[in-house]
């Protein structure tokens, strides 16, 4: 699905990403964990292709495109997805024309004809109805005066709607509470599938617990420093990050 | 001639055959203050970033000649889709031709101004003239001077207009540069309410000037949807004095929207002489090109009790000037005073120019008013988040930008108009 091989990345000059590799196959879920500093979301940025960073070295093959030269619509129309940590409020733009608009610049861009809007709203319907989504979100304005669960939850319909192949989670669970955060997982749960990747970024193991990762990666300093299963996630739940930062630093 | 020589020439030839009324001698007491006066220039602090220098360097003709026939003239696009009640003016002269009336109520009396004149003259008396002050305004004293002919609107107690009035001003400079001074007098009586569309259009490769006045008054209870839509395209420029004088309890809607026209300078005035008034201004303005846009208000709160609402949003493109300067005065006797007064815009170019002056004069002290302005480009944020979903950057600025405009585009209630201020942002962006 999408291969990373010695990514490295600044900001301003300064440098966050140190060579970052990683390989995610159709289906598996990735999780990425680490301190805060650590660079997660420079990761999920400079994937996503935000401008405010620079790429400095390495490659990403995306479904055998190189990822770093498409812009950001391309990649999402690639079938790449970001749910944002911070999810944009924007007045005046609504929901379901937000959605119309995406979908069909995805068709366009995939040589697919425009989808009819009769067609589109039984579409967005069946998915409310599958992601278990209030009604009123859609009628309002995108993301404007939604709470923080709501926000969340926004985002993994907006998923649901544009089909990703391949999805990167923000610190998702940052500000929900153990409702919110249970709501938002399960939908995330009924998107996994035997095609569908996910790079799950979390600062805390609790999402893990109800988003159950085939791989857990830590990041430090802006590398991937040590990896295992589901379980590693665990013992980070219990002994924190400084044995981690220890054993890199006795290395160093 | 001069633009000045021909001003001076067509008064003398306006008073060689004027009778001595009090009308000609308003126009008289008018033309005298024009002359002291003169034609604003940037010395003065309220015209410091509109300069009408260029105009006066034009050969104008006043006369409302046009060879435009009733087919061009709707195919220049006077808003046909608008189902309403229209009375179109050419180069300041009513076109009867064009004229539509679709209301039964035979109280409400809706004519030119010239014709009001000498068929209602008890009511035209009662109020022409008597809600601007000419005495400090060389341009309202010119039109009051040498005005051409306008629309009267008489909506008597109790009435109501069923459709909008639509007033269409075109321009016709397909021959010659035009100097118009259109004068519209609306009267709304008691309990009555209407909603009138000002429509200003352009043809013709000339030059041209239009200098409007027009005086609204709406007695107590009454309300008024008011709108005014500069489209005029093409070499023009336009000055435009809007004073609205309210009495109490009566609610005012009023929406200033500027897409087309070289030069712009809109006057608003609201002035609220009795108790819980309701004034609303909005406005959006989206100047490209080079085009200069100007928006003067002022929101006289000289009654307790009072609500009034202000928001201009500008979209500015490539080497386009934009104007706000708002004013909102709370007299000593304006308790309980509610004002608010916003300014947002967006500049899309480095090029692009915004002098916005957001003013308060408080003298009540008991009173809510706030103001403020922003001045930004599009945000990065937004524009990111609607990308990462597939989303061109092209579509991404129309959205935002569609968005931006929307909240001005709610305040209009005739769906006809919100679709034309849509294809019009379209067609500017």
């Amino acid at each position: 699905m999408i291969s990373i091989k010695n990514l490295q990345a600044s900001i301003e000059g300064k440098a966050i990403l140190n060579g970052i590799n990683l390989d995610i196959k159709p289906g598996e879920v990735h999780a990425i964990m680490g301190p805060n500093g650590a660079g997660k979301s420079t990761l999920s940025s400079v994937l996503a292709g935000r401008a405010d960073y620079e790429v400095t070295g390495g490659e990403v093959d995306f479904l055998g495109k190189d990822l770093l030269e498409l812009s950001p619509e391309d990649r999402a129309r690639e079938g790449l997805f970001l749910a944002f940590q911070y999810p944009v409020e924007i007045p005046g733009v609504s929901s379901t024309n937000f959605l119309k608009t995406a979908i069909n610049e995805k068709r366009k861009y995939l040589g697919q004809e425009p989808m009819e809007a009769t067609d589109f709203l039984k579409f967005m319907r069946s998915k409310m109805e599958e992601m278990e989504m209030d009604k009123s979100l859609t009628s309002r304005s995108l993301n404007e005066g939604f709470s923080g669960g709501e926000k969340k939850r926004n985002e993994v319909f907006q998923m649901a709607m544009l089909e990703p192949k391949f999805c990167i989670m923000d610190e998702t669970d940052s500000g929900l509470d153990i409702d919110a955060l249970r709501l938002v997982s399960a939908g995330v749960n009924k998107l996994r599938n035997s095609e569908r990747s996910f790079l799950v970024i979390t600062h805390y193991q609790r999402l893990l617990d109800y988003i159950v990762p085939d791989f857990v990666h830590v990041l430090y300093k802006g590398r991937i420093v040590k990896s295992g299963d589901a379980s590693l996630a665990k013992e980070l739940e219990v002994k924190g990050y400084d044995w981690i930062k220890q054993e890199v630093e006795a290395a160093v | 001639m001069t633009f000045l020589e021909q001003i001076k020439s067509d008064f003398n030839l306006y008073t060689a055959q004027a009778s001595d009324d009090n009308f000609a001698r308003l126009r008289k007491n008018a033309f005298a203050a024009y002359e002291q006066l003169g034609i604003p220039t940037t010395q003065l602090e309220e015209w410091k970033y509109s300069n009408l220098r260029s105009v006066q360097q034009g050969n104008f003709t006043t006369s409302c000649v046009s060879k435009l026939d009733a087919n061009a003239l709707i195919k220049a696009g006077i808003l046909n889709k608008i189902v309403a009640n229209k009375l179109v003016f050419v180069n300041g002269c009513l076109f009867p031709e064009l004229s539509v009336w679709l209301e039964t109520d035979e109280r409400i009396k809706v004519c030119s101004l010239a014709q009001a004149r000498k068929e209602h003259s008890a009511i035209f008396d009662a109020h022409f003239g008597k809600y601007i002050d000419f005495s400090k305004e060389g341009l309202l004293a010119l039109n009051t001077a040498l005005m051409s002919d306008g629309a009267f609107v008489f909506v008597p107690e109790g009435a109501s207009l069923t459709h909008p009035l639509m007033i269409t001003n075109i321009t016709d400079a397909n021959e010659h540069s035009v100097f118009q001074q259109p004068r519209n007098l609306i009267i709304i009586e008691k309990n009555a309410s209407a909603t009138i569309i000002e429509n200003y259009m352009a043809v013709g490769s000339f030059a041209s000037f239009t200098n409007v006045v027009n005086e609204i008054f709406v007695a107590e209870n009454a309300s008024l949807e008011h709108y005014k839509v500069q489209r005029a395209a093409g070499d023009t420029f336009h000055t435009n004095y809007t004073q609205l004088h309210q009495l109490a309890n009566t609610n005012i809607n009023q929406v200033t929207l500027t897409l087309d026209g070289q030069w712009v300078r809109n006057n608003l005035h609201f002035y609220m002489n009795g108790e819980n008034c309701n004034s609303l201004l909005y406005g959006l303005y989206i100047p490209d090109g080079k085009q200069f846009v100007d928006n003067h208000s002022r929101v006289d709160h000289a009654m307790p009790h009072c609500f009034s609402d202000e928001k201009y949003k500008g979209i500015l493109k490539d080497d386009a000037v934009a104007v706000f300067n708002g004013k909102i005065v709370v007299h000593e006797d304006a308790q309980k005073t509610n004002a608010y007064q916003r300014n947002q815009n967006i500049l899309l170019s480095n090029t692009a120019t915004i002098n916005t002056k957001p003013q308060l004069e408080i003298f009540a002290d008991d009173v809510k008013c706030t103001h403020g302005a922003t001045i930004g480009q599009l945000d990065e944020e937004p524009m990111f988040y609607l990308r990462s979903r597939g989303i061109s950057e092209q579509e991404a600025r129309r959205l935002l930008l569609n968005a931006f405009a929307d909240d001005i585009a709610e305040k209009i209630k005739i769906p006809e108009l919100v679709a034309i201020l849509e294809s019009e942002i379209e067609r500017k962006l």
